[in-house]
């Protein structure tokens, strides 16, 4: 607890949510305990970096860090204890995961810690190296190889001057501590050996620096075989620091690996909360690798069509298990434990974003700001819309009152829990948070751990009493859904209309659009007719804009008969107007058939009366038509056609 | 001879048991503090109720002490807060080393003091910032900054840095808890 968790309070509350009744993060009815705010905390990285464990065995978590660094220099890995850095070490590349998992059954049964970063998973146990497994090498491009080889030679005086800056790069692999992965390097230099046996260089081909790049960037454009890391890294040389790279790399043959891209671990046989767990390795060459607990093997091997980025497993490896990888051509592939290849394909109409899996159910995260719900076969059971891109996700457990739910960091500050489509929660963060975990950390267990875009760290704590309701949130299935319909049994007609449905369904839908043609086409000429005869009661004209609505009052003999004519217009008056009534005469008596509308302001609707004595005592009725002229024509503006209602008053008498 | 000799004496006198209640979140050193007040003739029960909730009860010639763990969820709270009518006394022991926690005790804290059995009974409170042997640790002053206790002010309370397993300031705390049960009682 820093000063600086005051200021935060401070800014969340003045960015409290206007819209009041959605479940947000302000200080009166958070759920959330502020425990730790440091925006100089300087911890760069995502969720995949993230894990929890209890590294030491003795009840108190730690939060590993595969942290990139500011700019992505200077990769490192943290250990926190607490609010603060336990300790940290460089790293020779960008991680790209981290994760915690148990390597033997033996006491003590304290968790192992795995770091992948570029080719390789760093291991360690109690905080120290324990074992370092490296990709399984790809084959080199001999082309490239052969330039390689031809290089050498000449670089040999070269080699001893340059060697003191060149020491100092070659720092790489040598000063680590870690057991290698065995077999490998002796293979290695047998290879070395077999190239100089068979004289594929000579002293005579020797090639210059210059030279070198010049050929190593024409196998690159063309590609079939990727470039070693060696000859990337070469041409990234400005001139005069090639001598030197060539002399350092004298004497090792080229090697070409892959790197890993996701990792996550999997139960090896028994389903118990600290079981015995493999690694499983997505990596840049398309593959899914998993790994013995304790020889780190590569138990099994399967391919994919694209790059995984995000990998989730349920199950365990001896007995069945499912892997679910989202990949860079934005299809999410599923395999199971007998399958080498996808059994079912996730296609995003955009990129993973996210993946996280509860039960059998996955979520994912589209740069297109939404989330998306599919079962473990690949059916969509829901999306919802993000008011932001979504920068990570990950698993929300709350194991005392059973709760899983999506976390979902966003670009716009907020982080916002899910369970299914409900919306539970919105925490507000200072800054966009670019990673986010959950889990026991110290000794609580509802720990939040986020870190932001400016490298800050957050922890929040769930309060043991907090409960999440849907009722607050505004998304969840509306009330009708849950409705149960009046779906009709399934009638022997009922199966006969569909199958009739089912066989002639293009023709019934031919004949159902020709009828609509038709009513259309209907409607459409009973339209001009009325607007060619001026038969309706709104005038269409452009020029005088008129509404004429007609209301009939009283039981007879004597009616009373109110017009309400309103000038539609915006502005103009309308002026010069005449209502005259036609009717038949030996039915009817009015006062005045005839008269003079009094000028009309726009918007205001003039009542005009009049009284209409039916002469007829059969009880007959019929209508009358109120027509507005202006004056000098006479073709009428609008008309109304009024049907008169039966004289009561005459028939009951 | 336990700590406690002077105040189950001084108590004795009125035949009458003082119930004390000993909280504050699991590890922060409960029973290593009730350990070292024990005198050691005390008769110890360990009752363990429910899955997930465990109270330890001991009883010296005058004095009642219940210990238990506020952690966990809502379920198991009103099994705890069963137990807060018959106290008369309450120790609350604050980890001063975990400083991420500080929120979850201060939490506790308010919900106890807020308590319907607790929030009208001028019943003193007696708070070990233990572990302070700790590097770690904050200071007895920080530990009541963060816990916000300048705003109890119809309860006596004392706050003081302990080292339960050296016994360090424990004293101190049981004379002023004697004290102020001697100046209800009389
Ligand atoms: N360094 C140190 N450790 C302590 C102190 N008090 C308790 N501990 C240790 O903290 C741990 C938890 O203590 P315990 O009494 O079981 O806590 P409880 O859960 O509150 O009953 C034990 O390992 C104790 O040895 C102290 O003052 N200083
Ligand atoms: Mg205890």
């Amino acid at each position: 607890m820093r000063p600086l968790s005051g200021v935060m309070e401070n800014k969340m509350a003045a960015s409290g949510d206007s819209a009041g009744c959605r479940p947000n993060s302000t200080e009166a009815n958070s759920k959330w305990l502020d425990a730790h705010y440091d925006p100089m905390a300087n911890i760069h990285t995502f969720s995949a970096c993230l894990a929890l464990a209890d590294l030491h065995g003795d009840g108190e978590y730690k939060l590993v860090v595969g942290d990139l660094g500011a700019n992505g220099r200077h990769p490192r890995l943290k250990v926190l204890k607490g609010p603060s850095v336990l300790t940290e070490s460089p790293l020779p590349t960008l991680p790209s995961a981290a994760a915690a998992f148990l390597m033997e059954p033996h006491e003590p049964r304290t968790p192992a810690l795995a770091l992948a970063s570029g080719p390789c998973v760093y291991v360690y146990k109690n905080l120290r190296p324990y074992f370092k497994f490296s990709l399984p090498p790809l084959p080199p491009n001999p082309l490239e190889q052969d330039l390689w080889n031809q290089a050498k030679e000449r670089s040999y005086w070269g080699a001893w001057q340059g060697f003191g800056c060149a020491s100092r790069r070659s720092r790489g692999d040598s000063s680590w501590p870690w057991p290698s992965s065995g077999g490998d390097s002796r293979k290695e230099e047998k290879a070395f050996t077999s190239w100089g046996k068979q004289g594929l260089w000579s002293k005579q081909d020797r090639i210059d620096p210059l030279t070198l790049k010049e050929m190593l960037e024409g196998i690159r454009e063309k590609a079939e075989v990727p470039l070693s890391v060696q000859s990337l890294r070469f041409l990234h040389l400005e001139l005069g620091e090639m001598e030197a790279f060539v002399a350092q790399h004298k004497n090792q043959p080229i090697k070409r690996q892959t790197v890993i891209t996701a990792m996550t671990i999997l139960k090896k046989n028994l389903a118990d909360e600290d079981a015995v767990s493999c690694l499983v390795l997505g990596t840049e060459n398309r593959e899914l690798l998993v790994l013995d607990p304790e020889a780190f093997t590569v138990l099994t091997k399967m391919s994919l069509p694209s790059v995984p980025v995000f990998l989730e497993v349920s199950g365990q490896f001896d007995v069945e298990f499912w892997l679910t990888a989202a990949c860079r051509d934005g299809n999410i592939y599923i395999l199971r434990r007998d399958s080498k290849r996808p059994r079912y394909c996730i296609e995003l109409s955009s990129q993973p974003v996210g993946l996280v899996r509860i039960h059998k159910t996955l979520v994912v995260g589209s740069t297109q700001d939404m989330l998306h719900s599919f079962t473990h076969k690949g059916k969509k059971l829901w999306t919802v819309p993000m008011p932001a891109p979504i920068l990570t996700m990950s698993l929300l457990e709350q194991r005392s009152r059973g709760l899983q739910a999506v976390m979902a960091g966003l670009a716009n500050g907020e982080m916002r829990i899910y369970r299914d489509k409900a919306l539970l929660n919105i925490i507000r963060t200072p800054d966009a948070v670019t990673s986010i975990c959950f889990g026991r950390y110290g000794r609580e267990d509802n720990t939040l751990i986020m870190t932001t875009r400016g490298g800050g760290l957050v922890i929040k704590i769930l309060k043991r009493t907090a409960v999440f309701g849907e009722g607050a949130g505004e998304a969840g299935p509306p009330p009708a859904q849950a409705l149960r319909l009046n779906v009709p049994r399934k009638t022997r007609l009922y199966v006969d209309q569909t199958l009739r449905e089912r066989e002639a369904g293009t023709a019934m839908h031919r004949a159902f659009q020709m009828d609509l043609y038709l009513l259309r086409l209907r409607a459409a000429r009973a339209y001009v007719q009325a607007l060619e005869s001026s038969l309706n009661p709104v005038s269409a004209t452009l020029r005088e804009p008129l509404k004429l609505h007609a209301v009939v009052q009283g039981l007879g003999p004597t009616f009373r008969l109110t017009l309400h004519l309103q000038n539609t217009s915006a502005v103009r008056p309308a002026i010069g107007l005449l209502v005259s009534f036609l009717y038949n005469e030996s039915l009817y008596a009015l006062p005045r058939a005839f008269f003079k509308v009094p000028m009309l302001v726009p918007g205001l609707s003039y009542p005009m009366e009049t009284f209409v004595e039916c002469l007829s005592d059969k009880g007959i009725s019929d209508i009358i038509k109120v027509l507005v002229l202006r004056e000098g024509q006479s073709a009428p503006l609008l008309s109304a056609h009024i049907n008169m209602p039966v004289s009561e008053g005459l028939v009951a008498a | 001879m336990g700590l406690l000799d002077k105040l189950s004496g001084l108590l004795g006198l009125k035949k009458k048991e003082v119930h004390v209640l000993c909280l504050g979140l699991d590890n922060s050193g409960k029973t290593t503090i009730i350990n070292k007040l024990k005198p050691s003739n005390a008769q110890t029960q360990d009752i363990v109720p429910t899955i997930g909730f465990s109270i330890e009860k001991f009883k010296t010639s005058s004095l009642a002490f219940t210990v238990f763990d506020m952690s966990g969820q809502g379920r198991y709270r009103n099994l705890w807060e069963h137990y807060y009518k018959e106290g008369q006394a309450i120790i609350f022991v604050i980890d001063s080393s975990d400083r991420l926690r500080m929120v979850v005790a201060k939490e506790e804290l308010d919900i106890l003091l807020n308590h319907p059995d607790i929030k009208h009974r001028r019943i003193p409170i007696l708070f070990f910032a233990n572990k302070m042997d700790l590097r770690d640790a904050v200071t007895s002053v920080k530990v009541s900054q963060l816990l916000s206790l300048e705003n109890i002010k119809d309860k006596p309370w004392h706050i003081c840095a302990s080292d339960a397993i050296k016994g360090e300031g424990l004293q101190e705390g049981v004379d002023w808890l004697q004290d102020q049960i001697q100046a209800v009682k009389t």
